[in-house]
């Protein structure tokens, strides 16, 4: 009698581990059940690489190319901002700050990581837009550029948080070896401690990525929302997250418009499995 | 003289290694038989095999049978096979609560007692029967963590006693204490047989001469030589066996 | 080029490193004091913690979005914690290292890095219209809790392993079935770390907005919440219409609005931290 309940209880523990792997393939199913009758009447290439997104028209347009490239922008300019600044101060908290000040450094980290998107947004809103108007001089402060930098901010700790954990798991000897060579502490930091956690810190880098990518309020507010391609960076842009996020609400259930929506759910969804894949195996690398 | 174990055959592999080879060995009840030998040689191999604590590792892999009082370990229940043979490990692992109820934790959880008196005597029999009760008595609420490794030792022996089991598994319960410890230990130990079977796992080779009845001597994964202890230690017949007590190697 | 000495050079990249830092913690800083600096004169009027919306929102409180926050991080928060603590000790107590176990890991890994939005649409696919439960709480709290399931899973796994294997090697040595050494040892010591991971997953549920804009969130209702079945009002969401949707909306308001969030989500997360900090103080081994 003992027995079974142990045994009983044993299988739903195996079931809580079966859920996730159920989880992850619904998902990928309950996209993929609307997203294909949508690729039923809809050429897949020519929603990929098509130019116009006119969901209303009498003869509607699906072509998500802009949004991609709006998502891609807004990312790749957030990157350029937040990664070097990220991996250095990763460094300095690891390698360089006395003990006491690391544990108040990293806890602040952790603290910011938790601003919620939504109120980057807003703050983006007040301050950044009206900034980056009247400092380049050009008729919306909405635009790529300004979600780049509010997403930098945004993605900033996560990147810290990850890099400053594979800085600091680098073991003790290897740095004492360097040392003992007559190296400074500086020169090991950079030849050694970088190079044994460069796989951590690009699957940091890889992670946060996903999360650019997958973002979704903060993009909406600030980066203008216009379907168009974009000629600089200081154009309006708009993502493929803020697409479903803004036109979702106002579907028809069923209709092309709304299986549309989903399709670019699975896109994302693929995206950042690849990206997340990617990382996993760096961290693996470790 | 009855034996208590009987080991036919028994063969084991880490990762299709072979670390334990054709092994034919009998326990006699309530003596100590020590094993020892060189690091590497398949002692805690065999020991861990003897309670099956080494069934969860998915790299181990055993061939050959064991029995106890004529009946196959690998058949029978694991949890009552551990409740008949008891194992003390090499470091002393008390567990994270008080003295009183690491004593009391693996009875509560196999149900065995019920009433608070009930508990009271276990505990202080066995702590009495571990030669700790003493050391002990008057705070057997205080963290086990707190306390000597030589006491957390007997703790742990106490620990075992207190399921009342028929066998002792000692994994080298020395290696990590000060002489003193154990002597107190090796004290408890030779005390314990009179009740229960034990086997001892050391690579310390003047305490398998002090304590035992029957000394074993493992090299390399196989049994070189098993004789009464005052005879192997004063006339080996082996000559691997000779240069190992004498100091030669190991 | 000029070499510069090994010292100077290392002071040189010491200050730059420094200044990347602070360059790096300044923008949360900022955020913080400028919501508090225009937030705090409205917020501490306390009825506009406690009082309903009035006037299309330009008056009045924001009650209903406060509990409909709670409301929907309790709900999911008890779904997502048997399930994600039960996973956890299946992965770190029973799984073996084969295949199956691996491509788990990898689906919890990807659960982590599903877009937020992305959550939403399925949680509108099967709450909302497959399984009819309609915009709702428990639509959007179930929504929830599958987007904390991965972190809930990957903390109590953390917190599971961290407790000694020979704690579970001397409790199955004296005979005790490994489900009772994982009710009695270890699930005892690794009650911190889990408890920790919940509450950090709670504090970034508590700010998600996109994940429920299909599956719960009203624009405005007029009453608190009868029951599971209802649309809520939440604070993300609600800082969010009245910033970019209703004109005319006084600014203190707004930024009020957004003190009252990140009050709640900080809040969360400086418990997390201070009782991780002691737990790690006063661990028994």
């Amino acid at each position: 009698m003992k027995k079974n309940k142990d045994v009983i209880i044993e299988t739903a523990i195996f079931m809580c581990g079966m859920l996730s792997i159920i989880f992850v393939i619904s998902i990928f199913i309950f996209l993929f059940k609307e997203a294909i009758s949508f690729f039923w009447d809809y050429n897949f290439i020519k929603f990929l690489i098509g130019k116009n997104w006119y969901p209303n028209s009498n003869k509607p347009l699906f072509g998500i190319l802009p949004t991609i490239i709006g998502s891609f922008l807004v990312t790749f300019g957030a990157c350029v901002v937040a990664v070097p600044i990220a991996v250095m101060s990763a460094l300095y908290i690891s390698e360089i700050a006395p003990k006491g000040v690391r544990n108040i450094l990293k806890s602040l980290v952790e603290l910011m990581a938790a601003i919620p998107s939504v109120v980057i947004g807003f703050i983006g809103i007040r301050t950044v837009v009206p900034f980056v108007k009247f400092f380049f001089n050009i008729p919306t402060g909405l635009t790529a550029f300004t979600g780049s930098i509010m997403l930098a901010c945004m993605i900033m700790p996560t990147i810290i948080t990850i890099s400053e954990d594979a800085i600091h798991s680098v073991p003790w000897e290897y740095k004492e070896g360097a040392f003992a060579l007559g190296a400074t502490k500086w020169q090991t930091v950079r030849r050694i401690v970088l190079k044994e956690a460069r796989p951590g810190i690009i699957a940091a880098v890889m992670l946060g990525i996903g999360r650019l990518v997958g973002e979704t309020m903060a993009v909406m507010m600030i980066t203008g929302n216009s379907a168009n391609i974009p000629d600089s960076i200081f154009d309006p842009v708009r993502t493929m997250t803020a697409t479903i996020a803004s036109e979702m609400g106002e579907v028809v259930r069923d209709s092309a418009h709304y299986k549309a929506l989903f399709a670019i759910g699975l896109v994302l969804f693929v995206i950042t499995f690849i990206v997340n894949f990617i990382a996993d195996l760096f961290l693996r690398k470790k | 003289m009855v034996d208590k174990i009987k080991v036919k055959n028994l063969s084991c592999y880490y990762n299709k290694k072979c670390v334990l080879e054709s092994l034919d060995i009998n326990i006699e009840q309530n003596k100590i038989l020590s094993i020892m030998g060189p690091a590497n040689s398949g002692k805690t191999t065999f020991l861990r095999t003897l309670n099956r604590m080494n069934d969860f590792n998915v790299n181990y892999l055993r061939k050959g049978e064991v029995y106890l009082d004529g009946y196959s370990i690998f058949c029978m229940n694991m949890e009552n096979l551990r409740k008949r043979v008891g194992m003390l490990f090499a470091m002393p692992i008390p567990l994270p609560m008080s003295i009183y109820e690491n004593i009391i934790y693996a009875p509560k959880c196999l149900n065995i007692i019920l009433s608070k008196s009930e508990q009271n005597i276990i505990v202080e029999q066995a702590l009495r029967d571990a030669s700790l009760w003493d050391e002990v008595k008057d705070r057997l609420n205080s963290s086990a963590m707190k306390i000597s490794g030589g006491q957390q030792q007997r703790l742990c022996i106490a620990r075992i006693l207190a399921v009342n089991p028929e066998i002792i598994l000692f994994d080298e319960p020395c290696s990590g204490l000060d002489p003193i410890s154990t002597a107190k230990v090796e004290e408890s130990m030779i005390e314990l047989k009179r009740k229960y079977t034990i086997v001892l796992v050391t690579n310390n080779v003047k305490q398998a001469s002090r304590v035992s009845d029957k000394t074993a001597f493992f090299l390399m994964g196989k049994l070189v030589e098993i004789n009464k202890t005052d005879e192997l230690f004063v006339s080996p017949k082996k000559k691997q066996t000779e240069d190992y007590i004498t100091g030669r190697f190991g | 080029m000029i070499k510069l000495s090994p010292k100077l050079s290392q002071k040189l990249s010491y200050l730059f490193l420094f200044l990347a830092t602070i360059l790096a913690i300044i923008p949360g800083v900022l955020i913080i004091s400028i919501i508090i600096a225009k937030g705090w004169s409205v917020f501490f009027t306390l009825k506009f913690l406690t009082s309903m919306p009035t006037s299309g929102m330009l008056k009045g409180g924001i009650l209903p979005a406060i509990i409909g926050t709670f409301l929907l991080v309790i709900i999911s928060i008890f779904f997502v914690l048997p399930i994600g603590v039960g996973a956890a000790i299946y992965l770190n107590e029973y799984s073996k290292n084969n295949l199956f176990t691996k491509i788990i890991k990898l689906a919890i890994i990807n659960l982590a890095g599903v877009p937020s939005i992305v959550y939403g649409l399925f949680g509108l696919g099967i709450f909302v219209i497959y399984l009819k439960l309609g915009v709702s709480i428990i639509a959007g709290a179930l929504t929830l809790s599958m987007m904390e399931l991965p972190v809930v899973i990957t903390t109590a796994y953390g917190a599971l392993n961290s407790v000694p294997l020979s704690f579970r090697e001397a409790s199955l040595s004296l005979g005790v079935s490994r489900w009772k050494t994982i009710v009695h040892i270890v699930l005892p010591n690794a009650i911190p770390g889990i408890l920790t991971g919940a509450v950090l997953s709670t504090a970034r549920i508590a700010g998600e907005t996109a994940p429920l804009l299909f599956t719960a969130v009203a624009f405005y209702t007029p009453h608190l919440p009868h029951s599971i079945r209802d649309q809520v009002m939440i604070l993300p969401y609600h800082l969010y219409i009245t910033a970019t949707q209703i004109p005319n909306m006084e600014e203190n308001r707004i930024f009020a609005t957004a003190l009252a969030l990140l009050i709640i989500v900080l809040s969360m997360n400086f418990i997390a931290i201070i009782a991780r900090i002691y737990f790690r103080k006063n661990r028994k081994w």
